[in-house]
């Protein structure tokens, strides 16, 4: 039995396909109904067209920062969540950092064939990844060359991007590296070079044949882990962050069910009793970017794309650098003094500054009238689904301890912000 | 014994086998506690041109492949008749002069890559064959360090810029200061702390009793940190960043603070073309930064209880190229710093008469400099198999 349509449930939902949502967002998803509110987070394509062209004559200035803010900007500017959301995951799993890319323009196709191509066939997908500049300079495509094949690239579609560890051995790794000879860059196109390919027999994953790589990436696709490993990356993503091997199995199967579709498959999923179930809400530590959009769409407060770049960033979630090409760890290791300390200040600045007239917070808060009214106000916000008396009290205590309503607003929303409940998602 | 040899080697000879290490127990008797002590690594990120950083002056080959960025004898500060050191290090030139100073020539990796990412990677895990692992050899330290003292903040990074792989560990993850005052919680948040410290109280299962327990460590570090950093007046530093970060450290190491391992990045040295003023710059202020440093130590009477290594990717090219810069090259010199350090120049200073495609070979592997720091000064077991260097004093 799923949940109850109620104001937790979908805020669970747009916490989750997306970056939260604001006052209106969740009345209209509460007139609509689940089936509706759903389709329409699939259906949303709104982005500002400018915004989103506005990138390309940033490019040439070879910096990665309007890069970073150009995309800080599509996500809190909520146009198009579940794109972002999804982008941003691929954007974790293939992780690809400009430290080593070192051009721009890549590094945006990369970006952009997330967008484009997230929430579709996933083996279609795996192959653009392979044939991705920004990726080919990243695992050495150019270094692969017949008669010393460099690994790089082969051992992560195995290891990270499709199959996992224990599904293959150092032997797969090396004849793949060699179906793979050849695929390269040139200029900022991908190129096929012949004479650097490796034309002969290789054995991959059981199979024995003249394999290039295309052949090599059906070959991974064909094998059950492959499912299995992307069924646990959506689970973990959208759901639950250590999914059950029955859960991850069955997930498994809806999504080749599902001739690989990503769309399809979170459909499915996000209508599950999984997806509403207890044991999956307020189930995740929120990453730095999600944290950040989350507070300022549900809070309808204002943050320059940049800033929010750099305040993700002091969390430990630099967009487009992540740390290795295993991308973010996540989990428990978002946590730590120095990020914490970056949460804290971040929000607690965010928090205090728009009251001060700056940005009122009191229209996504239904304008609460008295300093009594704060605190439930807040709470409805932040935790649709209830919080504790001893947490309630300690808010309206503060409220009420404020000069006026304008302060309690203030102070009520950096004690919710800054507090351990509010980093769960 | 060790003079002589010094003297070989500066004349442009080379030495295949380097000196066995000190044993670990000579070393400890000498420099009190090891528990006490302070490794601090100062990364100059971009490649660094060593020949211009360690002037090869007695050398006509190095006027012939720099004709413009060549510097002459005259401005140096000279170390013996051969190398000398650029203009702007002057304060390491008198650190050099009372033996608190060692340079290492040469120094780099085998399978070098003038790839910043892929050079920096090989430096970051002490491991030049790869596949690179997500582990650096500070992280590694740092988790046999903190094995034995839990929960205490055994390794900052200081800066800007992202965590450097070298400080990721297996489970310690070195947190990062950005602000050279040292972590802050904002001072706006002090009007609802008592109720913050009332929403954090209590004990809870799961995720939310993680998140708890690390939010009421951090307020507790930023407080403890925050009072020892509070206090500007004592040393004399300069006003640039480098500086500012070094007298964080200065400051939490005087006070106690518990952190063994500092990792610093000074940005810039990625000089392909019009070179001389930008390195001269950075090179001011590494020396005003490092020398502050170092004096402030000594006047606080700690200086025997930190070694700092400074260290950069790879060197750059012999030649210069045709925009008055320089382009990516291999081997470097190493400067190590402290009290407790072999003062004079280890290894094999360049012989610009035999280049490796152009470059300074590396002559000193990288990891002999490690393990001479995992072992004789952390007293940590050494990550890779290379033997030490001498490049500690002796009792």
């Amino acid at each position: 039995m799923t949940q109850p349509w109620d104001a937790a449930t979908a805020a669970h939902l747009f916490r989750r396909a997306g970056f939260g949502a604001h006052r209106e967002r969740i009345d209209e998803a509460l007139e609509a109904g689940r089936d509706q509110t759903i389709e329409s987070l699939f259906a949303r394509r709104e982005h500002d067209p400018a915004l989103v062209r506005g990138i390309r004559p940033m490019l040439a200035l070879e910096d990665i920062e309007p890069l970073q803010s150009w995309w800080m900007s599509l996500i809190l500017g909520d146009g198009a969540p579940l794109i972002e959301r999804i982008a941003l995951m691929w954007h974790d799993h293939f992780a690809t950092s400009h430290d080593k890319v070192g051009d721009v323009r890549l590094m945006h196709g990369q970006i952009e064939l997330f967008r484009r191509m997230g929430l579709g066939d996933f083996r279609e997908l795996l192959h653009a990844v392979a044939r991705d500049p920004a990726m080919l300079v990243w695992l050495d495509g150019n270094a692969n060359r017949r008669g010393r094949p460099n690994e790089n690239f082969a051992r992560e579609v195995l290891e990270l991007f499709a199959l996992g560890i224990g599904h293959y051995d150092e032997h797969d790794v090396l004849e793949a590296a060699r179906a793979f000879t050849g695929w390269g860059v040139d200029g900022r196109r991908f190129v096929f070079r012949e004479a650097y390919h490796d034309p002969g027999a290789k054995s991959v994953l059981g199979e024995s044949g003249d394999f290039d790589g295309d052949d090599v990436i059906d070959l991974v696709l064909a094998h059950p882990a492959c499912a299995r490993h992307i069924a646990r990356r959506l689970l973990a993503e959208f759901v639950l962050p250590e999914p059950s091997a029955q859960d991850v199995e069955h997930w498994a199967s809806v999504l080749v069910a599902a001739d690989w579709n990503i769309e399809r498959t979170l459909a499915q999923l996000l209508r599950s009793e999984l997806f509403d179930s207890d044991s999956a809400r307020r189930s995740r530590i929120a990453g730095p970017v999600e944290l950040i959009a989350n507070t300022v769409i549900s809070f309808g407060l204002r943050m320059g794309p940049r800033d929010a770049v750099r305040a993700a960033s002091d969390m430990g979630q630099a967009l487009l650098r992540p740390p290795s090409v295993k991308g973010w760890d996540g989990g428990r290791t978002w946590i730590h003094a120095g990020s914490w300390l970056a949460r804290h200040n971040t929000l607690t600045e965010l928090a205090l500054e728009h009251g001060a007239g700056r940005v009122d917070a009191a229209p996504a808060l239904g304008h609460p009238s008295s300093k009594e009214e704060v605190a439930r106000a807040v709470l409805a916000r932040a935790f649709p689904e209830g919080a504790t008396p001893a947490y309630t009290r300690e808010l309206e205590a503060a409220a009420s301890a404020a000069a006026d309503t304008s302060e309690a607003v203030r102070h009520v929303l950096a004690l919710t912000l800054t507090s351990p409940e509010y980093h769960l998602v | 014994m060790q003079l002589s040899r010094r003297t070989f080697l500066v004349q442009g000879l080379r030495v295949t086998a380097l000196l066995p290490a000190l044993p670990n127990l000579a070393v400890a008797a000498r420099h009190g506690k090891a528990a006490d002590r302070v490794l601090v690594v100062l990364q100059l990120s971009g490649g660094n041109d060593g020949l211009n950083t360690v002037i090869p002056y007695g050398q006509d080959a190095y006027y012939r492949m720099r004709p413009f960025l060549g510097l002459r004898k005259r401005e140096l500060h000279a170390l013996d008749d051969s190398v000398g050191l650029h203009p702007s290090l002057a304060g390491i030139a008198e650190l050099y002069a009372e033996g608190r100073l060692a340079v290492v020539h040469g120094a780099g990796h085998p399978n070098p890559d003038r790839s910043h990412f892929r050079s920096l990677e090989i430096w970051h895990t002490a491991d030049p064959a790869g596949p690179a692992g997500d582990v650096g050899w500070l992280g590694r330290m740092t988790d046999s360090i903190t094995k034995s003292s839990p929960g205490a903040l055994s390794a900052l990074a200081i800066g800007a810029g992202n965590l450097p792989l070298s400080m990721r560990g297996e489970s310690f993850l070195a947190p990062t200061v950005r602000d050279p005052r040292g972590f802050r919680a904002s001072p706006e948040g002090e009007v609802v702390r008592t109720a913050r410290d009332a929403l954090l109280a209590g004990e809870a299962a799961g995720d939310l009793g993680f998140l708890r327990q690390a939010a009421r460590s951090t307020y507790a570090t930023a407080a403890r940190m925050s009072a020892l950093t509070d206090d500007e007046s004592a040393a004399d530093y300069p006003e640039h960043a480098l500086a500012k970060e070094l007298r964080l450290v200065a400051q939490l190491v005087r006070g106690g603070f518990g952190t063994r391992v500092f990792h610093l990045a000074h940005d810039g040295y990625d000089t392909h073309a019009r070179q001389a003023p930008v390195h001269n710059e950075l090179l001011r202020q590494v020396s005003t930064a490092l020398t502050a440093f170092q004096r402030d130590l000594e006047r606080a009477g700690i200086a025997d209880r930190v070694v700092t290594l400074v260290f950069s990717e790879f060197g750059r090219r012999a030649g210069e190229n045709a925009s008055k810069g320089t382009d990516h090259g291999r081997g470097a010199p190493v400067f190590l710093m402290g009290e407790p350090v072999a003062g004079g120049q280890h290894g094999t200073a360049p012989d610009l008469e035999r280049l490796v495609d152009g470059d300074v070979p590396s002559t000193a592997d990288f990891r002999s400099i490690y393990s001479t720091l995992e072992e004789g000064w952390m007293g940590v077991t050494k990550s890779t198999a290379e033997p030490a260097m001498d490049l500690l004093r002796p009792i």
